[in-house]
């Protein structure tokens, strides 16, 4: 019998693995975003600094330029990778599926990254080095390759989401996948947001520099008002336009929690106005400590549920709506001549189809029964639930255990083994192994 | 259960969208520049904590350390964007060995990636600190050192798991118990201390090439550029010797000792040492070493391919599904848009470098066409992007 092509299993108890990747996945998106939307303003700045003959602007940038080294180039540029390593620990065929439908695309998102790399370090380091002409090339062209690296990993990113369209399953093609419905709308939300941190951050650095050039502090802190200004506008006008293209599963699990996610944006929308407004009109108040708070706010209030809820809507399937967030194929894609995996585990059952089960668990006995539940929970819940009583990631525990032994199995096999959740994968596997997790969860439950 | 029984399973069932001999190679191109980059970043760093227990009085070893680090301090931004290429080719056609020892040091991934971002803030310290002269540079330092270091050896310990197939079920389950926790932690010590010993031939040739570098520029003295260049000679001759002897104990334990790459690698080493000592041309040495690196990269690949390929994995029987779009896309945006960027930055960095005051990009020819072939690049290729993505999302749609 033909083995699945599963992996071993890594989890964090009480917090899941899939915690690592959501910690690692905020503080990337802070540092990333920010470096996208400073590019575009040096540029911005640049040109007026070059026109103007301002050489004030220039100083201004090496400033930015400084701590955009550390919080982009630094903390950015490792936890982007960062990402990546977590996620494949915790989800290796998820990242598989993207990594086999778009190296390519990756590896010249890449070739934008050296130049990123390379361009920044020139770019600070060279200001008072090379001509403001060359300067100024230096700057658009790494302007454009900060929104080179967001528009390739953009509709890899949505291809997570869904593909979009039927096309990719037919062709397989890799434009059908990358170019979905919702990946123009998903790249200009974040080309908004990102225009708006680089602002929010941009006002830190004017704000410090009140002491030594205080006209200078309050001007950048007004243009940066504006520019945080328009960020957020594209980014709530964008944000309706992604939520409409998002497919029926991810609206399901929107409208569950609608109701916070409107009076969180809207809290934020009224804070942060309010915020810009005062940098507009009296940028003198705005001090570094505030410019600081207002950063955390956003990373906080704006990042952190913003990703949870991308990655909550896109359930039960991490990647292509084909691969389910515990690691099976849930449908067959012709156009790659993938075939899906659950009939086959309802068939044969996962003891005998995944290689990593140690043999003495692959036959369930009295004695093994309840350390092989634990493994099948672990396997198929894991990704999405912490499996202790008070794990803090969607606990499994005091969820399923109220339903007792026979319940757990009734839901299992009828619910979530016939696909009828839209939110969870289908696990259809033999009544043994049913009964084994049953009777593991309802013992953890005790 | 054997792992030759399923490893081909592991393999991703959407195939490959091109021909895995090409993302190999691809491997070990990049893995080669990824390396050079470690070394020097490591070794620059090394040398520069050396130098600021030195430099007080001292004002040549007071300059070479702050050069040192602003090498290193780039190095490391270069070595990690370097460092996602191979990634990702590895991945690509390794995958089974790749996401097998991410599951099994899962923790260790998670805690590489905080190591690497605490020990390279720490650099920025270290540099600040020995920029004012605090006496806690040395300290920072060496902090910083002990964090990059750490992350190199857990790095070596990802790829000994990746390429040791016959040990990880025995590892995921030691005695038939899962472990679950992603704490394993296996070295092979010798491999390990060899990757270490690189880092001085590097930094030792890294500094005569700077030496020659500057020795048209008035503003540096004669003086201190023969310093730079001995003491660099010296660390490469101490550092040629170790790294190949280690070397050698590699292969030998590895059972590629007689292998012609391996002689070749042997060769070369010898050769770019006897050139360093020569005092002959840090810029041939320098060469001379980067193809040695490229040949260990080849045959690090080989290892790995021998010893997949014995527990039965197909790599180039892997289903290939080729998908031109994407293929052309990176030929195009590597080939001509990214050699274009980044010969435009080397060729102003290396102008810059040569320069005692303002270098006037806009008067040198070559220098000036870059720039404006960059940019026309860089501005086509995003209409282009968003006219192949409206020309898809349109045929899909409408």
């Amino acid at each position: 019998m033909d083995l699945l092509g599963f992996y071993p299993l890594f989890y964090v108890p009480e917090f899941g693995s899939a915690w690592l990747m959501g910690i690692t996945g905020v503080i990337h998106i802070l540092a990333s975003h920010t470096s996208v939307g400073a590019a575009l303003l040096f540029a911005f700045l640049a040109y007026k600094a070059q026109k103007e003959n301002r050489t004030d602007l220039y100083d201004y940038m090496k400033k930015y330029g400084m701590f955009l080294l550390i919080f982009s180039y630094v903390i950015g540029s490792i936890t982007g990778p960062g990402i990546w390593y977590t996620a494949t620990a915790a989800s290796p065929r998820g990242i598989s599926a993207l990594i086999h439908n778009f190296v390519w695309v990756w590896a010249s998102e890449w070739v934008f990254f050296v130049y990123e790399v390379m361009g920044v370090f020139a770019l600070i380091y060279f200001m008072d080095k090379i001509d403001k002409k060359t300067h100024l090339k230096l700057t658009y062209t790494f302007a454009i390759a900060s929104v080179g690296t967001l528009a390739l990993i953009i509709g890899i990113i949505s291809f997570m989401m869904w593909p979009g369209t039927e096309a990719y399953y037919v062709t397989g093609s890799s434009s059908d996948a990358f170019f979905g419905l919702n990946t123009f709308p998903h790249m200009f939300l974040r080309i908004g947001f990102m225009i708006m941190l680089s602002g929010i951050i941009g006002m830190i650095i004017s704000s410090a520099m009140k002491k030594e050039n205080p006209e200078l502090s309050a001007e950048l802190t007004r243009k940066l008002g504006w520019v945080s200004f328009i960020g957020s506008f594209v980014t709530v006008f964008f944000f309706v336009w992604y939520v409409e293209t998002l497919p029926e599963n991810a609206k399901v699990l929107l409208g569950m929690v609608k109701d916070s996610i409107i009076q969180n944006r809207i809290l934020l929308a009224v804070i942060f106005s309010i915020y810009f407004i005062f940098a507009i009109v009296k940028p003198k108040w705005i001090n570094t400590p505030i410019a600081v708070t207002m950063m955390l706010i956003i990373s906080i209030v704006g990042v952190w549920p913003g990703e949870k809820l991308r990655e909550t809507m896109r359930k039960p399937w991490v990647a292509g709506q084909y691969m389910y967030s515990n690691q099976t194929i849930g449908r067959d894609v012709p156009g790659k001549g993938i075939k899906e995996e659950t009939t086959r585990l309802a068939e044969h059952g996962m003891l005998k189809l995944n290689p990593w089960i140690p043999e003495h668990l692959r036959t369930i006995t009295p004695e093994n029964r309840l350390e092989v539940g634990k493994l099948l929970t672990r396997i198929a819940c894991s990704n999405c639930h912490s499996l202790e009583k008070d794990g803090k990631y969607r606990p499994l525990i005091p969820l399923a255990g109220p339903m007792g032994e026979e319940g757990i199995k009734d839901y299992m096999k009828n619910v979530i083994g016939t696909g009828a959740s839209q939110y969870m994968p289908q696990i259809a596997l033999p009544d043994a192994e049913y009964d084994a997790m049953a009777a593991y969860i309802a013992e953890q439950a005790k | 259960m054997d792992v030759s029984l399923f490893i081909n399973e592991m393999r991703d069932p959407a195939g490959v969208p091109f021909y895995p001999v090409v993302f190999q190679g691809l491997y070990v191109l990049t893995w080669a520049l990824h390396a050079l980059f470690v070394y020097l970043a490591i070794g620059a760093m090394g040398v520069s904590i050396y130098g600021g227990l030195k430099q007080k009085g001292d004002a040549q070893w007071k300059q070479i350390t702050s050069h040192l680090l602003m090498t290193g301090k780039i190095a490391v931004s270069v070595l990690i964007v370097l460092g996602v290429a191979p990634l990702l080719f590895s991945q690509t056609i390794y995958d089974a060995g790749w996401y097998v020892t991410n599951a099994l040091s899962g923790a260790w991934v998670f805690t590489f990636i905080y190591a690497l971002v605490f020990g390279y803030m720490m650099y920025y310290w270290y540099q600040a600190a020995n920029k004012k002269g605090a006496t806690s540079s040395t300290l920072i330092g060496v902090i910083s050192f002990v964090f990059l270091v750490f992350c190199g050896v857990l790095m070596h310990n990802f790829s000994y798991e990746s390429i040791s197939p016959d040990k990880w079920m025995e590892w995921y389950a030691p005695d038939g118990v899962v472990d679950n926790s992603g704490w394993n932690f296996h070295v092979d010590t010798v491999r390990l201390l060899f990757m270490g010993a690189m880092t001085l031939p590097v930094v030792g040739v890294f500094m005569q090439v700077y030496a020659k570098f500057l020795s048209s520029r008035s503003d540096f003295s004669a003086e201190y550029l023969s310093f730079v260049a001995v003491v660099g000679k010296k660390i490469a001759l101490i550092g040629f010797s170790v790294a190949t002897l280690l070397f050698m104990a590699w292969m030998y334990k590895a059972g590629y000792v007689v292998h012609p790459l391996t002689v070749g690698a042997v060769v070369l080493y010898i050769l770019s040492a006897y050139v360093s000592i020569g005092d002959k041309n840090a810029y041939v040495t320098a060469t001379l070493l980067v193809v040695a690196i490229l040949v260990v990269s080849a045959i690090r690949e080989l290892i790995r391919y021998d010893i997949m390929s014995k527990v039965g994995y197909d790599l180039y029987g892997y289903p290939l599904n080729i998908d031109w779009s994407s293929t052309v896309l990176f030929i195009l945006t590597f080939g001509v848009l990214g050699l274009t960027g980044f010969a435009f930055i080397l060729a102003m960095a290396w102008k810059v470098g040569k320069s005692e005051g303002v270098f006037d990009g806009q008067k040198d020819v070559l220098v000036s066409k870059l720039a404006n072939y960059s940019l026309m690049l860089f501005s086509a290729w995003i209409v282009a992007f968003f006219g192949w993505g409206m020309i898809t999302l349109f045929k899909n749609t409408l």
